[in-house]
This record gives C-alpha cells, structure tokens and sequence, in this order.
C-alpha cells in the first residue's frame, strides 16, 4: 500500500470521525429502581445450538414482568452481548457488567461459568450457572455468589438411574447401563455419580466417550449395540445429539431405552427426523409446549403484541422455556430481595438475599416446587423424565428427585476442595 | 515535520547505533511508558482491567511467537498449547508451595522442553510440514491435559490458581495485576527490541532467509533452529504464568485450544512479521475489533433503529476477524507496522515530499 | 474382545476413512497444481452442503437438482477464489499462504452460518436407516453408501489424471515454467483444480452433513483430512486412498481397543499421531514425492 497525501488525509477523516462514536452501548433507560442483569452468552461459537431460543424466553419473560410494573417496585434492565465462548471476551463483558452496576451475569458457558467463578465471588456479584459451570456450586456455603437454579448434571443423572430402576421393577442388579459421552470436563462429570449408584444398585457401568464435538461417532455405537445395554444415556450437546441419535437408530437400538440429559431439544429431532426417534427419553427440568400458564401470558401479552424477542414459533420449544424458567427464578429472587430490603440499595448482597429465600416457587405451574436456601443453591433437585412422541415432548413421570444422597457426598468433596485450595 | 528529520544525518556512530534513534521516537515511548503507569489511576477500571491487561498479556505471548515467525521464520500452530504447558506447570509448581517468581520459570522450562522436544521433531521437515507438525503438538497437547486429572484439577477441570505475590506485591485486585504484568512485558519488549542486534538474532535472519545458504556461511541452521524453539517456548510458557496469575485466576483445558495459537499466529501477521511495534498493534486490533465491532452493531440497532438479524450480527464479528487476516494478506502483507512506518517515512520529510530520509 | 465386533469397527473405519479420504483429495488436488496447502478446504465442504441445503429448502427444489446445482455454484466459487486472493500470493513466503487460507476458513465459517442460518438443519439424502444385517455383523446404509461414492470419486479423479487435462495439470505441477513455455495455460490449469476441489469438497459435506446435519462444525473434517492426506503424500491420489483406508481403521479400532484403556476419546489425538509419526519418518508420506531443494 503506497501512501500519498489523499491516503493520510482519508485515515486522518476517517479516524477522527471514528473517535467521535461513543463506545459504550448505553444500557435500557429506566427509573430510579432498575435491577441490571448481565447475559454475556456464546451466540455464535459452541453453545449455537441453545443460546438464541434460551435468550428469547427469558428476554420475553422480563419484558412481560416490566410491563406489569416490574418486580416489587424494580424495573429490570438487561444487557445482551455475545461472548463466543472466548474467555478474554467474557471476562471483558463480566468486568463491563460490574461497571455499569449489574447485579447478575448468566453466562450460559460451562468453560466461561468456571472462569468467572473466582471473581464472582470475590466482586460479590451474582452468577447465574443454569446447566453450566460447576455442578459443587450447589453447596451455597462455599459458593455464595453462584447460583446453578437447577438440577445439575449429577442430579440429572441420580434421577434418570431412579427411572429405570422404577421401569425395571425396582431393581437394576445385573443390568448392563451404557453411558456414551462427549470427552470434555462436562460430559465425564457424572461420572463419578454413576459409579457410586453402579456399586450401590448393582448394575454394570459402561462408558464410551467419544471425541467433541462429535460430528464422528461411527465406531462408539457398533460397541453400544454390541454391549447389549438394558438402557442407554448420552451425555452431549448440539451436533454430538443428533449424531448421537442418529446412529443409535442405524445401528438398530430400541429408542425407548435410550436416554439424555436436559440437551435435546424439539429442533434436534428435526434434524435427525421427527418420527425416526420416537421414544426417546429426556430429563426435562421444566414443563415444555405452551401449556403452561406463564407461556400463555407470554403469547398474549409480549407476542401479541409484537414485542416478542424472537420468531413466534419458537415460544413453547423445550430451550425457550428453560430461559423462561430461569428468567422466572431470577425476577422472583428480585421480588423476594425488595420485599426484605424495599428500598434497596440495589446490589449483589441485596439480590443475593433475596435469590436466597426463594421458597416453594412453580412459576404458576412451569417449573417444580423450587427452594433455595443459603446452602442449596440447585433448588432442591427436582425433574422429571419426558418422552418424545413424535410431535412433542410427553411427560413420564410426575416432578421427582432421587439419589440426592449420592449428588451431595460428590458436591461436597469437591466444593470442599474448592474451599481448601481455591483461596 | 513532527520528526523533523529532513536531510539531517547522524555525525557519531553512537547515535546511529542507538535503539531509538530520533529523539521523537524516545519521547514517544517514554510518554506511552508513562500513561501506562498511571492508567489504573487515570481511566476507568473496566479499560484496564478488560483492555489493557489482555492487551500486555497477549502481546508478551505474540513476541515469543514472533521470535520464531519473523525471526527465524519458522511457523507454529501450536503455540497456544505451550503457552498452556506453561501455564497447568506453573500453577502447579505454586500450589505445590512455590513462589511465583520461581514458578514462572518452572512454567517456562516445562514449555521449553516440551517445545523442543517437538521443534526437534518437526527440524526435519519445514513450511507446510512443519505447521502440520505444531498443528498435530496442539492437539496432543489439550488430549493430555484433558486426560490426566492430575494436571487438568479432576472432573471440573478448573484449576484455582493460589494467591500470589510478585517481589513483594499481593497479586490482588485491580490494580496488581496489571503491574506486574506491564512490568514483565515492558523487560520482554526491551529484549525481544535488542535481540535483533545480537549475533543471535542475526543468525536467526539467516537461517529465515535460506537455511541451506546459512550453513554455508557457518550458521549451523539446525542449532538456531532448535534456539529458536527454545527461546520462544519458555517465553510462551512465562507468559502462560502470568496469564494464568494475573488474567484468568482459574485454568482450564479450553483456554489454551487451537483457537488461542490461530489468534496469536493472526496477530503477528496483521501486527507484522518481525516487528515488536507490530505486535502490539496486531494484538490490540485483533482482540479488540470482535468487542468494539459487537458495541457498534449494538449501539446502531439501539440509537438508529438498524435491525440486523441475530444469526448474521452474532457471526459479523467472526467475518471482521477472518476478514481482517485476509485483507492484510493481500492488501498488506507486512502488516499494520508497514503501515505505521510508511506514515512515519511520509512525516519523517513532511512536508518536503522528496527530501532524503 | 469379539471378532465380530473388531470386523464391524474396521468395516466402518475403511468406509468412513473414505469419506474422509474425498476431502483430502480436494487439498491434495490442489497442491499438485499449485504447491498450496488449502486449510479452507473444510469450510468449502461447510458451504457447499450449506449451498445444497439453502437451494432445496428455499427454492423447493429436490436434492437430485439441489445438488448438481450446488456443484456448478461451488465450481465457479472455487475458480473466483484462485483468481482473486491465491493468485495474488504466488511469490509470499508459505507462511502467508497457509495463513490466507486459515483467514479464508474463518471467513467463512462466519459468513456462511452469519447469513444462512447457524442452527443446524437436515440433509436428507433419502437413505433410510435401517441397518443391514449379514449375518451377526450390522452394515451401517449411510457410511457404506457415503464411503462407495467417496470411493467412486476418489478413482474417477485417478483416471481424471491420465486424461489429456489431467496431463496437463501433471505438467504444470512438475514445471510451471517449462508449461508456460510449451503453450499450457497454466493459469487455466489452477483455476480448474480450485475449482474441482471445491466440488469435492461439496460432495462430502453433502455426505458428511447426511450423518450430523448441517452447520458450522462440518468444517472440522479438515484436520481428518490433513492427516489422510500428509500420511498419503500431498501430492498422490493414490496415496490418498490408502492413507483414507489406514486411517480410518487406525481411528476406528482406536475407538474400539484404546478408549476403554485410557478412558478417553482417543480418535482424534490418533489422526495427530499419525501426522507427526509420518513426518518424523517419512515427511514425504506413503507416496509422495520428495522435495530437492536448492539454494
């Protein structure tokens, strides 16, 4: 690039222009009582697959509650930014969100959750970790500023052996459970919760990680057929679902035996095909479809009226209604904080007060009977098991927790480990 | 005019031998040096604590990758895993009861020696082979970490790193940090600046140029080579200390991923080959661009109404990044420190057009 | 361990080691002609299947005209790309290029997702899937389909070679000067190799994109690829075919024998090993040629 006079000069403009734009993305105008939350989220990187609908329902949920007049007096601000999974980028959106005041972050990012989490509970600001981050946040003593809001990955797990041990008449001794998994910290965390219940009920523990993101799993699922397993759990997420399911149709297995984590949703068996998958089972935090009453008012008040955050069609998929769920969770934990300090000041002590005596909320019938106390941060560890049918998702079973026993011993060693080391 | 350089040359050999030869320039720098000190007591916390402290750590990480890019001209796709080897030793060295001092040089060897040891492995073979080689390292690299739980820190695979003190200073807060890295960068740039002046340096000039034509010329190329290695991986595995000390507080495998070596890689070539000034600016545009970029959609869609499709805003940045690589390549291949001196060169004379420099 | 179970790994890994093996023939395709590495060769297999995927869902169209469709868009984008950015890096040391083509596959992997869509979408290629049993051992339709084409392709570009054109392209990847000098066009030569590899690439995202859908992680065979066409010998299809077939089975029976030893997903770190145990031993791969360099 040779430089002539016009060159500099046309740098020199556009330069100076450039300086004139203010940087900063001022946040949603509000009163006096605003409560900022923070979702810095990966919209374009490894969590595609759930950021968008996720965002939605909770983006419609706060403005359906803003315009009912907020949440005990509090409007609620919120600042949306995509982080890509890329810590530099979530840490420079975290820092920007303590600037400007926020009192919560979700970052939707296990890898992200994970790094954040020294500083959250040294900036004493609130850190929503739903399905993400770690599952020892759950022991509220040791981290006070984190909050999961929802069965972790070892509850999730606790609960679907119950399943099927009630499915195989009370006994799983002597079957053969097959555990397939993406090869990250995330996909071998239940790990360890599985064997504890693999010694305690007696049945054999297979697991296959394959590689992430598990666009390739051809060679795991011959040696899963082959293993003959009375039941099946894949543990991933995105691509490695539907390719997980995919090849567990090809290679012949029952789908009413085979089993997932929170990560499958109605656009997954789109891809695999709808009516190819029928029978499969699912851990489901929440109720999904549109049912719900909370879904409903949502569709009449924020869709209706053209607010809506998203495309309508998505209102009611399984991810939507996770982000409602937690949205709700969150504002409630709001409610609760001006309803013990009313006039606030609003900051991470004063909502964490309030997230903290969350008591017996269902968000009008969405969600099960939530608790959290200063020492359980997951919110008692209720779910249920849904199948698909083809069309959606039906619930299995009533709202249950089981093998809560097992969940805490293992969140108990390594919060206290935490505890130990981490200062 | 602002260098007022026209037509003037040196009259003693010390001057021109000096490393910033214009007295423009040392003020320059040291005006820089200072507005660094004081930052932390000048701007706002989130600037230094979101910008500036990546931006030093980053750039520390890109002058040990240019060592070997733009000194000896070797490629590596890797370098994001030494960075992690230095990183996962030094944190474990510290929670073995270390020193950060000492532990920052643990993580530094631990890099070197693991770094040689495929530098040695990838001497025989050169330019594509070779970024195959250090592409193949990067993913061994992040299987063994992930793989022993010893190293990653057990199924969470987050490795709390202890609290720490440098020379005396608690590494705490906002603005420790940010010293202490600003103060090991601002000894590497004094180095990575003087290293060119070696016979070091020049034997890695050659040995860039021609292999074969240095060893005619008594530069044992294969020596240099694995120097080069040596030199640049204990430089990534220090900055792999002070990153995970002063930036991230706890590890985990996935900060250290490919994704890391193509980013710095892209750094050094939009920054510039060979160039310390270059690498600076090739790690602020680079970092920065995808954040600013995100602010600016952010700011049109809510003063001016411009509604831009979620999928297509979330991935702008990403096209802004690979798009920004490409440009370089064909518009600049010496990248934005090229495009600084050709400033400078200009305003060197201004406005006496053709005057000698 | 079971035979039956081994057979059924390593059936599937040859087949899948072929699908591989048709992206690899892409890069090696055009370093034949031109001496560059193209790292974007598994964003091209990104686009293309998202190329299929945008004309049959927007246009309505049926995959059969979806696809050759697509093949005849990817050729021209292949052709495009070599005039306007690798042309103009003949010359650049080989840093810049590899590092051109690692721009091009990020660029990509934004603007393809950025307008078309990020969510992962369905290719379906009509194959049911219903295994086929022989016996004890199950047959996977998709893979056994996926890997007859690939190999079908892989051979009708060896017979491409010893036609007049491939003559050419094998002149111009010996000499381009002395080419230059006997009338070839070797400009035209690139371009068509840009191009051809573009349409190869398209084939296996299309058959890749079949297993796990459509989106930006279809991009990710390239390392696959890299290694299949390294241990090869970048410069040989044959070599290609057999590297594709090691692979795939090195892969696969890692799975099977490894895995549950180190209680890791072994797959991936085996094509790393492979790279770097072929560059150790023989750089120039199984059947590539070596490089005399001079000063």
């Amino acid at each position: 690039m040779s430089l002539t006079r016009r060159n500099i000069l046309t740098g020199a403009a556009v330069a100076a222009l450039a300086s004139q734009l203010p940087l900063r993305v001022a946040l949603a105008q509000g009163g006096d009582k605003v409560v900022r939350i923070a979702m810095p989220m990966d919209f374009t990187k490894v969590y595609t697959f759930v950021t968008a609908e996720y965002n939605q329902g909770q983006r419609d949920y706060i403005t359906m509650m803003n315009q009912r007049g907020g949440m005990g007096g509090y409007t609620i601000a919120v600042d949306i930014s995509d982080h890509a999974n890329d810590q530099p980028r979530a840490i420079e959106a975290y820092e920007r969100a303590k600037s400007q005041g926020a009192v919560l972050v979700d970052p939707l990012s296990t890898p992200v959750a994970r790094a954040l989490t020294p500083r959250a509970l040294e900036d004493k600001l609130n850190m929503v970790t739903a399905f993400s981050g770690r599952s020892d946040a759950a022991d509220g003593t040791v981290f006070p500023y984190v909050f999961p809001l929802s069965p972790n990955y070892w509850t999730q797990a606790g609960l679907l052996i119950e399943y099927f041990k009630q499915q195989d008449g009370g006994s799983l001794d002597g079957k053969t459970i097959c555990f397939v998994h993406i090869d990250t910290p995330f996909g071998k965390e239940p790990l360890p919760v599985l064997e504890a219940l693999a010694a305690k009920e007696g049945f054999k523990l297979q697991a296959f990680p394959y590689t992430p993101p598990g666009n390739d799993q051809s060679a795991i699922w011959p040696q899963v057929r082959r293993a003959r397993p009375d039941w099946t759990m894949f543990w991933g997420a995105g691509v490695g679902q539907t390719v997980a399911l995919t090849e567990a149709a090809r290679n012949g297995l029952d789908m009413g035996r085979v089993c997932s984590s929170v990560w499958l949703s109605e656009s997954d068996m789109d891809v695999v095909g709808r009516d190819q998958t029928v029978g499969v089972l699912k851990f489901e935090p929440c109720v999904s479809g549109r049912e719900p009453k909370v879904i409903q008012d949502i569709l009449t008040e924020v869709v209706g009226a053209g607010k809506g955050a998203g495309p309508e069609d998505k209102v009611g998929t399984s991810y939507y209604n996770y982000g409602v769920m937690l949205a709700a969770l969150m504002l409630e934990g709001v409610r609760r904080a001006a309803e013990i300090a009313p006039d606030g000041p609003v900051t991470g002590e004063w909502l964490n007060a309030g997230l903290n005596s969350i008591t017996e909320f269902t968000a009008e019938g969405l969600i099960p009977p939530t608790t959290i106390t200063p020492e359980d941060h997951q919110g008692g560890g209720m779910g249920r098991v849904a199948r698909w049918n083809g069309e959606v998702f039906e619930p299995m079973t009533d709202w249950f927790s089981a093998n809560q026993d097992v969940v805490w011993d293992e969140v108990r060693k390594y919060s206290s480990e935490f505890a130990k080391t981490g200062q | 005019m602002i260098y007022r350089r026209a037509g003037i040359s040196f009259t003693r050999y010390q001057d021109e031998r000096r490393l910033w030869k214009l007295p423009t320039d040392r003020w320059a720098v040291i005006v820089i040096f200072a507005l660094l000190l004081v930052a932390p007591f000048l701007v706002d916390r989130l600037f230094v604590v979101g910008y500036l402290l990546p931006l030093i750590i980053w750039s520390m990480a890109a002058m040990g990758l240019n060592l070997l890019m733009g000194g000896a001209g070797q490629i590596h796709l890797g370098y994001g895993a030494v960075i992690g080897i230095g990183a996962y030793a030094s944190v474990h060295a510290m929670r073995a009861g270390l020193p950060f001092e000492l532990a920052m040089i643990v993580g530094g060897l631990a890099s070197a020696a693991i770094g040689v040891v495929f530098g040695a492995a990838a001497l025989r073979v050169k330019g594509l082979y070779l970024a195959m080689a250090t592409l193949a390292m990067q993913y061994i690299v992040d299987f063994v970490i992930v793989q022993v739980p010893a190293i990653s820190g057990g199924t969470q695979a987050a490795l709390s790193v202890p609290r720490t003190s440098f020379l005396g200073i608690a590494i705490q807060g906002d603005r420790a940090p940010y010293y202490v890295a600003l103060a090991l960068c601002a000894v590497l740039t004094l180095f990575m600046l003087n290293v060119r002046r070696t016979s070091f340096g020049r034997a890695l000039a050659a040995v860039r140029e021609k292999d074969y034509a240095a060893s005619i010329i008594g530069v044992d190329p294969f020596r240099y080579k694995l120097l080069a290695f040596w030199v640049s991986s204990f430089i990534g595995g220090m900055t792999g200390a002070v990153l995970a000390v002063c930036y991230y507080r706890t590890i985990s495998p996935d900060q250290f991923h490919l994704d890391l070596s193509i980013q710095l890689v892209a750094m050094v070539i939009v920054g510039g080959l060979g160039s310390v000034l270059g690498g600076f600016l090739g790690v602020g545009l680079i970092l920065f661009a995808p954040i600013v970029l995100n602010q600016l959609i952010g700011l049109a869609a809510d003063q001016f109404g411009v509604a831009i499709p979620t999928d297509l805003r979330a991935h702008l940045p990403l096209m802004l990044y690979g798009g920004l690589i490409m440009g370089f390549l064909l518009l600049e291949p010496l990248g934005l420190a090229k495009i600084y001196s050709n400033i400078r060169n200009y305003l060197l004379v201004w406005p006496f057009r053709h005057a000698r420099q | 361990m079971d035979m039956i179970l081994l057979l059924e790994l390593a059936l599937n890994g040859v087949f899948v080691g072929l699908m591989y093996a048709l992206l690899s023939a892409g890069i090696v395709l055009i370093y034949k002609t031109s001496g560059i590495a193209n790292l974007a060769q598994g964003a091209l297999a990104m686009m293309g299947a998202y190329t299929v995927v945008v004309l049959a869902n927007s246009f309505g169209l049926s995959m059969w005209v979806a696809i050759p469709l697509a093949l005849a868009v990817m050729f021209a984008f292949g052709v495009a790309l070599e005039r306007v950015a690798l042309r103009r890096m003949i010359g650049q040391p080989v840093i810049m290029v590899i590092m051109l083509t690692i721009g091009l596959e990020i660029f990509l992997r934004g603007v393809i997702p950025g307008f078309f869509g990020a969510a992962v979408k369905r290719l379906d290629l009509g194959i049911s899937n219903a295994p086929i049993f022989v016996g004890e051992l199950l047959l996977n339709r998709a893979i056994l389909i996926g890997g007859g084409v690939s190999l079908g392709l892989i051979l009708l570009s060896i017979l491409f070679f010893n036609s007049r054109f491939g003559i050419i392209m094998r002149a111009v990847s010996d000499n381009q000067t002395a080419s230059w000098s006997v009338g070839i066009r070797v400009e035209r030569a690139i371009a068509v190799a840009w191009g051809l590899s573009a349409c190869m690439a398209t084939t296996s995202g299309v058959l890749w994109g079949a297993t796990q859908g459509v989106d930006w992680s279809l991009s990710l065979l390239l390392i696959k690829a890299l290694a299949i066409a390294i241990l090869g010998g970048l410069d040989s299809i044959v070599g290609v075919l057999i590297a594709g077939i090691i692979v795939g089975l090195a892969e696969s029976l890692a799975t099977g024998i490894l895995d549950p030893i180190v209680g890791g997903g072994t797959r991936d770190v085996v094509a790393s090993a492979i790279i770097l145990l072929t560059l150790l031993f023989r750089p120039h791969g199984l059947f590539g040629r070596e490089h005399i360099e001079r000063v």
